[in-house]
């Protein structure tokens, strides 16, 4: 109900409180999603610490090039964040075309990312890695647990580039305010945070012998 | 709607690239051949300070109304206490397959 609806239901004029948050309701509900997304991170992250410790001859796959390519997956996602920050200022500037601009570097780079990511998949699939294989002949759960894990991060960053491209045409268009970027980039700067956790733990103890 | 007033876009580029030396000493770690419990150790206090420092001055909670931080850190921290039930579990199975 609105506060004229409100006002005419109850015969005078009603005094709204303001949220506790001091931010608006998107950007709150963001933060929620957040806390729960990291909860479901967490609890993958978990349970690769279980299926990790619980079996034996876990298999070690990754190589310097390996580890490379994961630092400059890193870096390039670390760079989006600095993009999208920069796109965030030059909305609330009111800089339309910077804001653009930064906005598709951002998509840009996190283009950048899951095609690096993918190569790196597909090179440890013709090496007969997979959800079920070990081709070190080893514990089996590695595949499941390093698919899964980067899986769902890579799921988040296409997601991330489609819903940026989607708040940027709104932007463009003067259906999305400086707001709706700025929430956008929350969840960004989320995706990236989790990267820090992902790539220590499932590249980096991966390669240790 | 941030209450306390941002830094600029420089130091935002400072704090990205402190992140990025932090994944550099990780790499670093992780080739000094140490032994997996030290540096499971060591990677994931830098994995949360970068965390922290990401959620703290990227996601912007430093210049947001404290009781952000306050409702959405102890919730997590909760969160994250509890899923360490898994452990005893972990090392019975290692226990079995070893054959103790």
């Amino acid at each position: 109900m609105s506060e004229s609806e409100l006002t005419m239901a109850t015969g005078h004029e009603v005094v709204m409180e303001a949220s506790p948050y001091h931010m608006e309701k998107k950007k709150l509900g963001m933060w929620i999603f957040i806390v729960s997304d990291a909860c479901t991170f967490a609890t993958f992250l978990f349970g690769y610490g279980y299926m990790r410790v619980g079996s034996q001859n876990w298999g070690t796959p990754f190589e310097f090039s390996s580890i490379l390519n994961g630092i400059i997956m890193t870096f390039v996602l670390l760079s989006s964040s600095l993009t999208m920050l920069a796109a965030v200022r030059a909305t609330q500037a009111g800089q339309k075309a910077s804001a653009i601009k930064w906005l598709g570097l951002t998509m840009l780079l996190g283009a950048i990312f899951a095609a690096l990511h993918l190569r790196e998949w597909f090179k440890m699939f013709g090496e007969g890695w997979g959800l079920f294989s070990n081709p070190m002949g080893g514990a089996h759960q590695f595949g499941a647990c390093f698919f899964s894990v980067t899986g769902l991060h890579l799921t988040h960053v296409v997601t991330g580039v489609i819903a940026l491209a989607f708040i940027a045409r709104g932007y463009n268009r003067g259906r999305y305010d400086a707001s709706h970027v700025e929430t956008a980039g929350l969840y960004w700067h989320f995706v990236d945070l989790v990267w820090m956790f992902v790539f220590p733990l499932m590249y980096l103890m991966n390669a240790a012998r | 709607m941030s209450s306390k007033q941002e830094p600029g876009m420089s130091s935002y580029a400072g704090i990205v690239v402190g992140l990025m030396i932090i994944v550099v000493i990780e790499v670093i770690l992780t080739y000094q051949h140490l032994p997996v419990r030290t540096l499971l150790f060591c990677l994931l206090c830098l994995a949360s300070l970068e965390a922290f420092v990401g959620i703290m001055y990227l996601m912007h909670v430093k210049y947001e109304s404290p009781l952000l931080f306050w409702t959405i850190f102890p919730a997590t921290l909760f969160v994250l206490v509890m899923l360490n039930y898994l452990w005893p579990d972990a090392y019975r199975m290692a226990r079995m397959s070893l054959g103790y």
